[in-house]
């Protein structure tokens, strides 16, 4: 019963499947937590309009601590350049605009990754206007008005060694970052300080560790190693899954 | 044998004309580059990575006195010469060393804005090592087109020092634009070396390379491109509608002034005087004020820091530390001023920096002001509405509208 043409079939699904098999990919996870007493969240005062600003209560969000010890917002990216991209991650991290909303006078969510070429869209769900001045180091800087309800497109040619910090000019307290790489691989630590990269090329990868206010978190100790003076951590890829388990990170590094 | 003996005597007689160069015959040494030291010291470069940006750019654009200009630039190396070099006169009797005679003291001979008058003037003098510059007619993020410099001379900056050259010949003020041009891209070209330290891989031990590819096509062209672009990304303003109800529109400016789209209230206040958000800085200050907060967290944490229970590697990069904070400390002394907040403009002086035509206000709301926190416009603000804008900010010094009719009158010392 095996015609030609099934034959065939089951050669060209091997074909095509030969570029993303299950094994030549690997998860990278890990979670950061906080060493020490965690610091309590310091409150910010509005004094724009404070009608709609001032409606909930704002807090500083540079470093964010949770019960769990989980640091928030840790980023973390792959640094190797010509690094092999799956196809499968890179549509499914594409297939949208990231957003990033101005609402209650402070950015939701505080750190976004962006894929070059992939629309970021900032909008503003708030009753005030505001701007959003992205000041990216190797991409044009932009800084739009933002009426209420309107929002604004941006797009990255250029992947950028480091966040991109977007600030909004009339309410100074709002801070926002973005990551902005050329491949699917990076990841914003979540509320419980956990991450997980997904489909990375099974092998030698480079990680970079950042974080707002430690700034390049060097030194820091995971299941696979130390990171190095500029937070550059080498990390074995397995088809498996590799875990750099809970990576501390002591208060010092936070007192910049 | 004879040739043996010359070399020698040769040397000498260099090294003897060295020596008299150096110590001159009451000469001043040669001008040179000073190194963008504040961006050295943030990415803690060594002796050495100091070095090597200094001989890189050294060889890509020369000095002071002996610009050299890759063909990449696109500069015209006739007009650099004119304005390069001491103050002198040519074998033809023409002017040379334009921008020493014009610019250099107050915008340096770097182009770093730290001639000797910066520190006494308010604003401070514009640094063209970024790259950034506000009075265009091209989108925000974009540089200036050669005519949009080349009026910024012409007119000069009205309600700052920068003074008008209109008196100057043409080719003078063609050759000075040129010269703020090369040394933009100079100063553009060092910041991106600097910065390309920190993305070197381990293998590469900390030295860029130097290579064709890296120096000029990765870095040199991208920053000479967006100077080539300028010229085709000119803003296309629909002209005014000639038989716009004046009135009308500026009611309809004012609305907008005052509404949530426009927003213009937000900064230049409910008065128009600028007097809304006053605490924000522009990018130029913005830099050194989030390295002096750096600093002085940096320092409070080596002091705080113990040395007594640290293992040898520790303590010398304690002190490795301490050593960097010191140094920093003393380069802000002596290559930034003191920052300065930008208030936004007070629209009821009727002085406008970019040039009082309507066409420069219409500019200046599409595409928000390059390096300063003033927004764009552009994609929220439909032509028309910027145009009733325009012509309600146009009627403010007239005092015809506003929280400051005429009917209340103001007295001039309140107007500041």
């Amino acid at each position: 019963m095996k015609s030609p043409v099934f034959l065939s079939c089951v050669a060209a699904m091997l074909l095509l499947s030969e570029g993303v098999r299950a094994d030549e990919w690997g998860t990278i996870k890990g979670r950061f937590v906080f060493k020490g007493d965690a610091p309590a969240a310091v409150e910010l005062k509005a004094d724009k309009d404070v009608e709609v600003c001032g409606r909930e209560k704002l807090f500083a969000e540079e470093l964010v601590v949770g019960a769990d010890k989980g640091i928030r917002n840790v980023v973390i990216f792959v640094r190797d350049k010509g690094v092999k991209v799956n196809p499968e991650v890179e549509k499914a991290t594409k297939a949208k605009p990231v957003e990033i909303d101005n609402k209650g006078c402070r950015f939701e969510p505080h750190v976004v990754f962006v894929q070059t070429g992939q629309q970021l869209v900032i909008k503003n769900s708030d009753t005030v206007g505001h701007n959003s001045n992205v000041t990216p180091l190797k991409n044009s800087p932009t800084n739009s008005l933002i009426p209420a309800g309107g929002s604004s497109p941006v797009t990255f040619s250029s992947e950028e060694p480091l966040p991109a910090g977007v600030s909004c000019n009339i309410h100074p307290w709002m801070k926002a970052w973005v990551v902005v790489r050329g491949n699917p691989y990076a990841a914003v630590t979540k509320p419980d300080g956990s991450f997980e990269i997904q489909g990375v090329p099974v092998g030698d990868i480079e990680l970079q560790l950042w974080h707002e206010k430690a700034g390049n978190l060097a030194d820091v100790s995971t299941a696979q190693g130390k990171a190095d003076k500029k937070g550059r951590l080498k990390v074995k890829v397995a088809a498996a899954g590799t875990d750099l388990g809970e990576i501390p990170v002591e208060a010092a590094a936070f007192k910049k | 044998m004879t040739t043996m003996k010359i070399i020698p005597a040769c040397r000498l007689l260099i090294a003897g004309l060295c020596v008299a160069a150096a110590v001159g015959c009451g000469k001043t040494p040669p001008a040179y580059f000073r190194p963008n030291m504040v961006e050295a010291t943030k990415q803690r470069l060594t002796a050495d990575q100091e070095k090597q940006v200094a001989t890189i750019l050294l060889a890509m654009f020369g000095t002071p006195d002996d610009p050299v200009c890759l063909p990449e630039t696109g500069l015209d190396e006739a007009k650099l010469r004119l304005a390069a070099g001491p103050v002198r006169s040519d074998i033809v009797g023409r002017k040379n060393g334009l921008y020493r005679e014009h610019c250099a003291h107050c915008h340096g001979v770097t182009g770093d804005a730290l001639g000797p008058t910066a520190a006494f003037l308010n604003p401070y003098p514009r640094d063209y090592r970024p790259g950034v510059f506000k009075f265009k007619s091209t989108e925000r993020a974009d540089k200036p087109t050669h005519a949009d410099l080349v009026r910024l001379l012409h007119n000069g900056v009205p309600g700052t020092s920068m003074p008008s050259f209109a008196l100057l010949p043409a080719v003078q003020v063609e050759a000075l634009v040129e010269y703020v041009k090369y040394l933009s891209m100079r100063g553009e070209t060092e910041l991106a070396l600097m910065r390309a330290f920190f993305e070197l891989d381990d293998d590469a031990q900390g030295k860029l390379p130097e290579t064709r590819e890296f120096l000029v096509d990765e870095t040199l062209s991208p920053v000479a491109e967006k100077w080539r672009a300028a010229a085709d990304a000119q803003i296309q303003v629909p002209p005014m509608p000639a038989d716009i109800d004046m009135v009308a529109s500026i009611a309809k400016g004012r609305e907008l002034f005052y509404g949530d789209k426009a927003n213009c209230v937000k900064c230049h206040g409910v008065t128009g005087l600028g007097d809304g958000q006053a605490n924000d800085y522009d990018d130029w200050n913005k830099a050194i004020v989030e390295i002096g907060k750096e600093l002085a967290s940096g320092t409070t944490k080596a002091r705080e820091a113990s040395t007594a229970g640290m293992s040898p590697e520790e303590l010398s990069e304690h002190r490795a530390q301490l050593a960097w904070l010191d140094k920093f400390g003393k380069v802000l002394d002596g290559d930034a001023l003191e920052p300065r907040t930008i208030p936004p403009r007070n629209l009821r002086h009727g002085i406008y920096r970019g040039g009082r035509r309507p066409i420069d206000l219409y500019y200046r709301i599409h595409a928000g002001i390059n390096g300063a926190p003033m927004p764009a416009a552009k994609g929220t603000v439909p032509p028309e509405d910027i145009w009733h804008i325009v012509n309600y900010i146009r009627s403010l010094p007239y005092g015809l509208d506003g929280e400051l009719g005429a009917d209340k009158p103001m007295l001039a010392r309140d107007r500041f």
